[in-house]
């Protein structure tokens, strides 16, 4: 059901779009370089969403809006074409002079924190870290790195330091060797404090790793990263405080996302890499998924074009909440929409017992591709999920929005779908008035 | 919810996907994170679109974002029906709890089946209501499209053959239930109709009707005895004199049949039903000796609708479910007439059995679901029947799981990955669809804390994300006393947070709040929800926002906010905590605003006290000690009192050594960096500049002060 309709909400098309924890506000931008902030009235009985601010923001088409948790205060951040990543802080009027736009006159405006210029590509997406990490993000950009910032001084916003930075294709992928490769490399240098990859052994291990990478890229792949129209897509933080700091990133044409995780004790490691390609059996890492059980799949056999390389062009984790495994949903150019199920492996401190050793609990995270669905028939540009993880969403270029429910049995399926296209029926429908759902101004 | 919601206005023609994707465009949306709803909008399809220049533009200049939601938001009727039966949820999940706890082998005990049978009799009375409820307003346009009243038709008919079959009266599930189930079809299940009857039995000659035999048979096999035996006694009247005799005797049979109820034990009613049925064969052999020539008349073959009647009063199987099927009845007919004619012993335990056989020569309709529901429910296939009952409404599917749980029928073990039960699960997917209505948050919150630690988890998202509505209290707040008190909605989460244990996210939800008081200014209600949330560094970041309006605006607006949050400096220093260093900045910020306040309201002498004691106690940050060193000029200034003992001028005057020798040393700002904030000078440097004054006062205050002999200089 149609709640509401913002009319004329942007003078060209709208690359994204971002709700507050609330719902009661949302972020909008687009590709005339503004964002616009939009609050939520219900005071007249139906829902409207009123302009609340909107000013130009950067110097090239927006890619992506995100919301920092409140608990910061009223802070967001764009990333866009221009290779920048700002953030945006909503202060009351009469204290900051440095005021943007010209929206009506609420108590409040947003004004620019930060400028973060590091990327060498534009910037596809950013995200705010879990709020228990800390007022954290990360930024993936066409340049192939993942940058994680962490805000020093948190009332002024000013200064933001780059806290990780990740090359993705040449971090290794998590075959079982490199993962337990790369446990081995941060015991056996533990006097190494920083976790930034300079310094000699640093360079000497990110040798290793560009070679353990040429080794594990088929050739025929066309020069994953090597166009910038590939480099990094997508990327969504594990919601999951227990873990540490872990991100799911969509980078180049390969169909793969890597979890990574980041920690002050080590470098970056890949905990897993997501492989949906199939059809060659040869060169296939241990990891990749097995145990394909329900009959919801479309079998990856079955369907030997997915050899084809595809970016992956969308990454969403799904809240665990208290559930023993992870959810982590990708859209790609391959027209499909999977869900894997990811099962962490123990952490330093839970290391086998003599007793319990051998109860069939990994050491290492291992997924398994529980979902997958191609009814999109084409490139899926979004996924993402409810609160409560029980919901995923898509986007495709079916031009419709799909729902998809787990049902029992831990089969997924689906729930609904939102369409734009012209039905006759709607235009009988008699039960929404378009002048109830009034505009911004 | 499995539909396809169309949104308006559409953004390409029926069947033009073509060129919508030509002209560089593809959908994308946004998940709000309340209310089921998404926002959706027009996107570049190609997720490499370069700059933000205008293009060849093949669509619109401007762009609409839409807002939809993907449940149906339920309606005033169908909220009310939540809220009612959450009631009642509330109620059988106590029991369910209580009986865990203290009894858990007496979970099937008589006693608690009752009360089970008795709440899912409360839930049948709701939805009867918004059954009639719904019925009487169908024709409100605007009313609900989906809950109509034949959809809780449907819910009424299920729950109560749940409640027939699974919840027996007082427990006792191993009698005979051949009249229950026969009861529970002639509620939901009306036949013959009434108007049928009213017109036969306004006819002289009613055999002569079409329908008269068909309604004779069914109203004796629906166990309407008064309506058989008076079209029975109407046959009197027939031509044909073997009938008027047969009929006769039929209505004799008819009036003495055996029910249940009418016998103290099991053994006299079966012996009683036995001995019936030896009458009805008796009159078979009557019915036998009926010459050919005599068994039809004009209109029909009376003797083979006799013979039908008959055959079912016998006991006949194959009888009733042929007579079932001509008359247009289904499977559900036969079996619940099953043990009023076939088997009077007929048990609950043997129902799957016999629905078995019975569904096999005349199936359940699977177009219906609530047929399918029935048909699962008879043939003892609880997971099947929960399956159907959430495509009917995830209300019934979660509320019979919940039942469900205590009568066994489902396994009470989790799962070991979800962490979940099956119960759980559907539990969840109700919780699910309430999210569309965010005013629910309460009920919302209830069932998913019934679903294990997974389910409480889910709920902290739900809570954390309920609007705190603090303009509205804040408001409030102004025209009354500054109590620091709480706005009401999030006493409300308070609350419920405490109910289900739920401390972390009451603390964060309080933490929130706080961080939003701030930027509204109301620096008083922000501490009092930093103390609830026992968040010391906020605390400490408030008191440094409130310092900031001194530098930014100087002493009056200072001091009215002071005001504001001195009262819980008090409730700080009775409950002594691991916050020390944040109330020490608490009360150094209301030290010196009360300093402000004295000076400026003539109490300089206290003025002077306060002063000094910031430094003596230690009170003030290094970094307010220039400001401080500074403000105490005026004092020593004064020609006509001296406001401070020697020794006050001596801690004066080592503070400012102090500050000059750090400034020296480099680390000014640390310690003149607020005063030269105020003063709107360059640096520590200047700011130190401007303190030379304060030297010369010194030393001008220790002449003084030896002159007047008021002491000697330490």
């Amino acid at each position: 059901m149609q709640t509401s309709l913002i009319q004329n909400a942007h003078n060209d098309l709208v690359t994204d779009a971002s709700y507050d924890l609330y719902g009661l506000q949302l972020a909008t931008c687009g590709l005339d370089q503004r964002i616009k902030i939009w609050s939520l009235d219900e005071s007249s009985g139906n829902a409207s969403w009123n302009l609340e601010d909107d000013w130009k923001a950067h110097e090239g088409a927006l890619t992506k809006v995100a919301w920092a948790h409140p608990e910061f205060g009223s802070i967001i951040a764009s990333a866009s074409f221009d290779r920048t990543v700002k953030v945006w802080e909503q202060v009351a009027v009469d204290t900051d002079q440095q005021v943007n736009g010209s929206g009506p006159q609420s108590g409040s405006r947003w004004v620019e924190r930060a400028v973060l210029t590091d990327a060498k590509g534009s910037v596809r997406a950013v995200e705010f870290a879990p709020h228990h990490f800390g007022l954290k993000l990360a930024a993936i950009s066409t340049d192939n790195h993942l940058r994680i910032y962490e805000c020093l001084e948190q009332p002024s916003l000013s200064s933001w330091q780059s806290a990780e930075e990740v090359d993705v294709p040449a971090l290794p992928s998590a075959t079982q060797h490199s993962v337990t490769g790369a446990h081995a490399t941060a015991t056996a240098t533990p006097t190494q404090t920083t976790s930034a990859l300079d310094g000699a052994s640093a360079i000497a291990s990110s040798m290793t790793m560009l070679a353990q990478q040429q080794q594990t890229q088929t050739p025929s792949r066309p020069g994953a990263g090597s166009r910038e129209a590939d480099g990094g897509w997508c990327l969504s933080w594990c919601k999951d405080r227990h873990w540490g700091e872990i991100i799911a990133v969509g980078c180049g044409v390969s169909g793969v996302v890597k979890i990574i995780q980041f920690s002050p004790s080590h470098r970056p490691v890949t905990l897993l890499t997501l492989e949906s390609t199939s059809a060659p059996q040869t060169n296939t890492p241990p990891t990749r998924p097995t145990g394909i059980t329900h009959a919801q799949i479309v079998a990856s056999s079955s369907t030997p074009e997915t050899s084809t390389p595809f970016a992956v062009t969308s990454v969403a984790w799904a809240p665990s909440c208290g559930r023993s495994f992870h959810l982590v949903a990708t859209g790609s150019r391959d027209g499909r929409v999977r869900i894997w199920k990811l099962r962490p492996g123990m952490q330093a401190d839970e290391q086998p017992q003599a007793d319990n050793a051998g109860d069939g609990t990994e050491e290492r995270w291992t997924a398994t591709l529980v979902a997958e669905f191609d009814d999109h028939k084409s490139s899926v540009g979004r996924v993402e999920w409810n609160i409560t993880g029980t919901i995923l969403s898509s986007a495709g270029n079916d031009g419709r929005v799909r729902l998809w429910k787990q049902t029992m049995g831990n089969v997924w399926r689906a729930a609904g779908q939102i369409s734009v296209e012209q039905t006759e029926e709607r235009s009988q429908d008699p039960d929404i008035d378009m002048d109830e759902n009034a505009g911004a101004e | 919810m499995s539909t396809c919601v169309s949104l308006i206005p559409p953004l390409f023609e029926e069947s033009c996907l073509e060129d919508y994707l030509k002209s560089g465009r593809t959908v994308s949306f946004t998940l709000r994170p309340t209310a089921n709803e998404l926002a959706l909008f027009a996107t570049p399809l190609d997720a490499d679109f370069r700059t933000g220049q205008p293009t060849s533009q093949n669509y619109p200049k401007e762009q609409d974002v839409y807002v939809t939601c993907w449940d149906e938001v339920p309606t005033s009727e169908r909220r009310l029906f939540i809220t009612d039966t959450s009631i009642i949820f509330a109620a059988f999940r106590a029991l369910v709890d209580h009986v865990k706890t203290n009894e858990p082998e007496l979970m099937r005990a008589m006693e608690y089946m009752t009360a089970f049978r008795k709440l899912a009799g409360d839930y049948i009375t709701h939805i009867q209501e918004c059954w009639v409820h719904a019925s009487q307003t169908i024709s409100r346009p605007q009313e609900d499209t989906r809950f109509t009243g034949e959809h809780y038709r449907s819910m009424y008919t299920s729950l109560s053959i749940f409640q027939t079959l699974y919840l027996p009266e007082e427990g006792i599930d191993d009698v005979p239930v051949g009249d229950e189930l026969l009861e529970w079809l002639n509620t939901h299940f009306i036949e013959p109709s009434t108007e049928e009857g009213d017109q036969l039995s306004a006819l002289e000659k009613p055999w002569e009707d079409e329908t008269f035999w068909q309604y004779l048979i069914r109203v004796t096999l629906r166990g309407l005895t008064k309506s058989s035996i008076f079209f029975l006694q109407a046959l009197s009247q027939h031509p044909s004199e073997h009938l008027q005799m047969i009929s006769e005797k039929l209505v004799s049979i008819l009036e003495k049949h055996p029910r249940q109820k009418n016998y103290a034990t099991e053994k006299e009613f079966f012996t009683a039903s036995r001995r019936w049925k030896d009458r009805a064969k008796a009159l078979r052999l009557e019915l036998d000796r009926v010459p050919d020539d005599d068994r039809q008349d004009e209109f029909e073959n009376w003797w083979d609708n006799i013979s039908d009647l008959l055959g079912i009063i016998e006991g006949r199987a194959e009888v009733l479910q042929r007579v079932c099927v001509e008359l247009g009845g289904d499977w559900k007919e036969i079996i619940c007439t099953w043990g009023v004619w076939i088997d009077v012993g007929l048990r609950r335990a043997e129902l799957p059995d016999i629905a078995g056989r019975v569904m096999y020569d005349v199936p359940s309709d699977p177009s219906s679901k609530e047929d399918s529901l029935h048909a699962d429910l008879f043939l003892g296939r609880p997971l099947q029947a929960l399956s159907v009952a959430h495509d009917i409404d995830v209300w019934l599917a979660a509320h019979l799981a919940d039942i469900m749980i205590p009568l066994g029928l489902l396994d009470s073990e989790t799962d070991d990955e979800s962490k979940l039960t099956i119960r759980d699960q559907y539990v969840i997917a109700y919780a699910d669809y309430l999210q569309s209505d965010p005013g629910l948050w309460r009920h919302t919150v209830d069932y998913l804390c019934s679903c294990g630690p997974v389910g409480h988890q889910m709920a902290d998202e739900i809570l954390l994300r309920v609007p705190l509505r603090l303009e509205e209290s804040a408001g409030k707040h102004d025209a009354e006393t500054s109590d620091g008190d709480l706005a009401e909605v999030v006493k409300d989460i308070n609350n419920t947070c405490f109910e289900y244990q739920r401390e972390p996210v009451r603390r964060m939800i309080c933490k929130v709040a706080a961080q939003k008081l701030v930027m509204m200014k109301k620096y008083g209600l922000a501490i009092s929800y930093c103390l609830s949330a026992e968040d010391w560094p906020g605390l400490g970041r408030i008191v440094d926002r409130v310092l900031n309006e001194y530098i930014a605006h100087g002493p009056s607006r200072f001091t009215s906010l002071v005001a504001d949050i001195a009262p819980s400096l008090q409730e700080l220093q009775v409950e002594p905590g691991p916050h020390g260093v944040f109330v020490q900045r608490l009360k150094f910020a209301v030290r010196y605003a009360e300093f402000h306040h004295r000076s400026r309201s003539g109490a300089v002498d206290y003025a002077a006290l306060d002063l000094i004691s910031m430094f003596e106690e230690d009170l003030a940050p290094k970094s307010w000690w220039g400001v401080l060193l500074n403000d105490s000029t005026p004092f020593l200034q004064n020609e006509s009192t001296l406001y401070f003992s020697a020794a006050d001028a001596s801690l004066l005057l080592r503070r400012l050594e102090e500050v000059k020798i750090q400034t020296d040393h480099g680390y000014g700002d640390d310690y003149l960096g607020v005063l030269a904030r105020t003063m709107n000078l360059t640096g520590a440097k200047e700011a130190l500049k401007r303190l030379d004054v304060l030297r010369i006062c010194l030393a001008r205050y220790f002449a003084r002060c030896i002159l007047k002999g008021k002491s000697r200089i330490v």
